[in-house]
């Protein structure tokens, strides 16, 4: 094996390691707040894929689809993360545009006469492409005035959701209608099921997919992924070496909006009949999570979105069926980000493992040189 | 086996990075008490680990260490300062705003009432041992408004306040000019004959054999030897270090300067602590010849590759190159006019220290229309490049696909002067090409750069390496104070002590001579 392939290893068995001492914390804290505590923990633990019957358990399908469908909108967010994160910009409206995608989608879907099909994609278009110029927001104020990204982006969320608001009370709500939502969605304009079953598991999935295939060229196989990469590694190089840094910074917030915009339309119109959000949906803030989870990686995006989704249906099991409150899903994931963003994990393991591989190296060389001297 | 004095013994030390590289690789080292005794090699001979594992700024991951015949575990600065280890390290660990005094008691300062710092204690502390070791400073000074070489003064003192009784200086006359590298090594001399003990870490070889006792010479991370330096030649000494014979003398042709490609004009900058660094620089730099800036770091040099560079923007004056105006001009439009910069500091601006060799030598030419077939990267285009490149330069590594990181410091210099000089420029600036790095690349780098001057390049070549800006220019100006201060045609001639002068601003030459540098 190559100490590539050896350290690349490490690094995945780090994070699975990572990932069962947060599940083991999560556990002393059940057990020392639980009076059910094994059932608590098989409702955390299986709960998601399996259904506890009086028969006996057996895999539950329907749940595993949902567990899928709960992916699509964290998939792009967790996408447009890594875009943004990568270039080093710490762009947090992701939250805020993926409802403001889902409220241009929805709109469009209300109002907009158009045919099956064409009806779908004008509408996760026209959603999207707002995602991207919302973007262009904080990465200006970031590039011309020097204003901190981080800052801007966070209350633009607040500044989103609100205007949202506004817009649903007063011009687009159904005044029929007891709580405020919008009138409902054309048929047309509905992102259908891939299999009928009520499982909300709609071909946004496979457009998700397809995404992370698309960020994933776009990030490691052209020039614009490229820049953007370089500018997160080392800014002032990629300056000097003649990137053109502002305009790179920009585009990475915009290509982190298309996302964001998209997931956001993809999701209202799958998952939903009229526009109901009232408040910012939390997928943005699951995405920062995903990314960091795939180490900016796109191609871990679903793996690290899939992880998230069981958890926290983990979780909703778990407060359902026994004593143990929901807000434990925050103590795991709180406790797999220690492990995760701690550097020194298991550091001296991998000092072990570069020790010896580094030795394996230097003993080849020795060897390949004495060969080069007996031969001369 | 003879009984003898050693003050420090380390044995059979190895050590290996977390980044895989074997820095030391069972290592003998031994100091004998009240000697100077130098540590030789290359750059990523392992040298400064060593010595940081004295230091205990690094564990090693084998070995054992005997101080004063006790075996002692080094775990940290602290607990070497506690066994008296002190060390001056290459970069000053010094805090700028701080006076001298200050600085010296930092972490130790005498209070009144356990409360209030006791300025007057402090200054009088900085005072006594400076006469005590001879080491003249100035205690109230600030230490950003002082020069380097009593910056260096003050580190030692600091150690030397701390009870250190074995020095580690490394690589301590990097930064200084001939008068006070001779001013140092008197110092040293003197502590020497009271009693300490100091571990000189070294490039150069003159300088070695004028001041030590012994020196170990290390190659590869291992020892191999060490000797008496009354016995052992410069010749010798770099045959050790190198494994072969190096060419310390650059040869090449008479140069045929052509037309003038850079042209800087009456620059002038003011930094933003009020300070002015660049004082109405004028100089030309022609096709075909290699133009030398010298001067003690800190006199304008940096502050004139900026804006050579468009890293910083003039208050006055004109940069043009081939004709255009290069001020305010974007950096990828600054290198399709032919420029290309070996920047001073690798690791900020030459590199991007987590991505590939690959990423990095391409990092110039990326959106070159044969590294892209429509939106993609050509991903084969890229992989011959940089495989063309490592192999051309002479780049170490395991493969394209190996983080810059990873590298040893000669390497990664390889890295950036394989992608500044592969573009073909007309204007090669090249800042301190090769600062910190061992004699083979230097010698490579060297012999690089002439060669792209003699194919009709214009190269400035920018160094406080006095050895290497005579060596390699066709003629040089001296920068002192934010101003060129001499020019000398043809550098055949010049001797360190001559620059020395106008390097320390003790001479300098008329108008007319210096005006000369523009060819008009």
């Amino acid at each position: 094996m190559s100490s590539d392939k050896r350290l690349f290893l490490f690094n995945f068995l780090r994070g699975a390691a990572a990932i069962l001492l947060a599940l083991l914390v999560a556990t002393v804290f059940i057990f020392l707040s639980s009076k059910q505590p094994l059932t608590s923990l098989k409702y955390l633990l299986l709960g998601p894929v399996i259904s506890f019957k009086s028969t006996g358990a057996v895999f539950n399908t329907t749940s595993f689809l949902t567990l899928l469908a709960a992916m699509i909108p964290t998939i792009f967010s967790g996408l447009a993360v890594c875009v943004m994160f990568s270039a080093n910009q710490f762009n947090l409206a992701g939250e805020g545009v993926i409802m403001l995608g889902a409220f241009v989608g929805g709109l469009l879907g209300i109002y907009l006469k158009l045919n099956t099909g064409l009806h779908q994609v004008v509408c996760v278009l026209v959603a999207a492409i707002v995602g991207g110029l919302i973007m262009l927001i904080p990465a200006l104020l970031k590039v011309k005035l020097g204003a901190s990204e981080m800052v801007t982006s966070l209350m633009l969320n607040y500044v989103i959701m609100f205007v949202i608001l506004h817009f649903l009370n007063f011009t687009f709500a159904d005044r029929s209608k007891g709580a405020t939502q919008s009138f409902p969605f054309q048929a047309t304009a509905k992102i259908p099921e891939i299999v009928a079953n009520g499982t909300k598991l709609t071909w946004g999935l496979v457009i998700a997919l397809v995404f992370v295939v698309i960020i994933a060229l776009f990030m490691y196989r052209t020039k614009w992924g490229y820049a953007i990469r370089m500018i997160g590694i080392n800014q002032a190089f990629a300056q000097y070496s003649g990137i053109q840094v502002g305009a790179i910074i920009v585009l990475s917030q915009v290509v982190g909006g298309i996302l964001a915009g998209m997931g956001g339309s993809i999701e209202m119109l799958g998952r939903y009949n009229t526009f109901i959000w009232r408040e910012l949906p939390g997928y943005g803030w699951l995405g920062i999570t995903i990314a960091i989870l795939a180490k900016n990686n796109p191609i871990f995006v679903p793996v690290a979105a899939l992880f998230i989704a069981y958890l926290d249906k983990g979780c909703q099991l778990m407060a359902i069926n026994s004593d143990v409150p929901f807000e434990m899903i925050d103590i795991i994931q709180a406790s797999i980000f220690l492990f995760f963003a701690a550097e020194q994990f298991l550091a001296k393991y991998r000092q072990r493992i570069v020790v010896r591989i580094a030795q394996r190296d230097l003993a080849l060389q020795e060897a390949a040189a004495g060969q080069e001297g007996s031969k001369s | 086996m003879e009984q003898e004095d050693f003050v420090v013994q380390m044995k059979g030390i190895s050590k290996v990075y977390p980044n895989g590289i074997a820095a030391n690789r069972d290592v003998d080292f031994f100091l004998r008490r009240g000697e100077i005794h130098a540590i030789m090699g290359e750059n990523g001979a392992g040298k400064s680990t060593l010595m940081k594992i004295l230091f205990g700024l690094e564990e090693p991951t084998s070995g054992e260490i005997l101080v004063n015949g006790e075996p002692v575990s080094i775990t940290s600065p602290n607990k070497a300062i506690a066994l008296g280890i002190g060390m001056v390290h290459q970069h000053f660990m010094l805090v700028p705003s701080l006076t001298v005094a200050e600085n010296i008691v930092l972490g130790m300062a005498p209070t009144k009432s356990r409360l209030f710092v006791d300025y007057k204690k402090a200054v009088q502390i900085a005072e006594e041992n400076a006469d005590r070791y001879n080491l003249r400073i100035d205690p109230n000074a600030k230490v950003v408004d002082i020069p380097v070489g009593m910056k260096q003064k003050v580190e030692i003192l600091k150690a030397l306040v701390r009870g250190a009784k074995i020095l580690i200086l490394d690589e301590p006359t990097a930064v200084l000019t001939t008068q006070e590298t001779s001013e140092l090594f008197k110092e040293l001399v003197s502590l020497k004959e009271q009693g300490f003990t100091i571990i000189f870490i070294s490039h150069k070889l003159k300088e070695i054999k004028q001041i030590t006792d012994r020196l170990t010479i290390m190659r590869g991370g291992k020892s191999v030897g060490v000797y008496e330096t009354a016995n052992i030649s410069e010749e010798e000494i770099s045959r050790l270090m190198v494994g072969r014979d190096v060419i310390l003398e650059v040869v090449k042709e008479q140069s045929q300067p052509r037309e003038t490609v850079l042209k800087v004009r009456d620059l002038e900058y003011t930094d933003r602590w009020n300070k002015k660094m660049l004082d109405k620089v004028s100089f030309s730099v022609r096709r075909g010849e290699i133009l030398g800036v010298a001067g003690v770091e800190g006199n304008g040099q940096r502050e004139l590759v900026d804006m050579l560079f468009n890293l910083n923007t003039p208050d006055a004056g004109s940069v043009e190159v081939s004709g255009k105006s290069i001020i305010r001009m974007p950096q990828n439009r600054i290198r399709d006019h032919g420029v290309s910069l070996v920047p001073e500091d690798r690791m900020t601006y030459g590199i991007a220290d987590l991505a590939t060799i690959e990423e990095n030598v391409i990092s110039d030419r990326f959106d070159e229309k044969r590294f892209n077939s429509g939106v993609l990267f050509n991903m084969r285009e890229i992989h011959q490049e940089s495989d063309t490149l490592i192999v051309d330069y002479r780049i170490l590594s395991k493969s394209r696909r190996q983080q810059v990181k990873m590298l040893s410091g000669g390497n990664i210099q390889k890295v950036v002067v394989a992608r500044e000089l592969s573009s073909k420029p007309t204007l090669l600036i090249a800042d301190q090409p090769t600062r910190g790095i061992d004699v083979g690349a230097t010698e490579f780098i060297r012999a690089q750069i002439v060669d792209l001057s003699r194919n009709g390049a214009a190269v400035l070549l920018v160094s406080a390496d006095l050895n290497e800006v005579i060596e390699l220019s066709d003629s040089l100006i001296v920068m002192y104070g934010g101003k060129v201060v001499a020019y000398f045609e043809d550098t055949d001639k010049l001797d360190d002590i001559t620059m020395g002068e106008y390097m320390l601003g003790l001479k300098h030459q008329t108008e007319e001579e210096i005006a000369k540098v523009c060819y008009e």
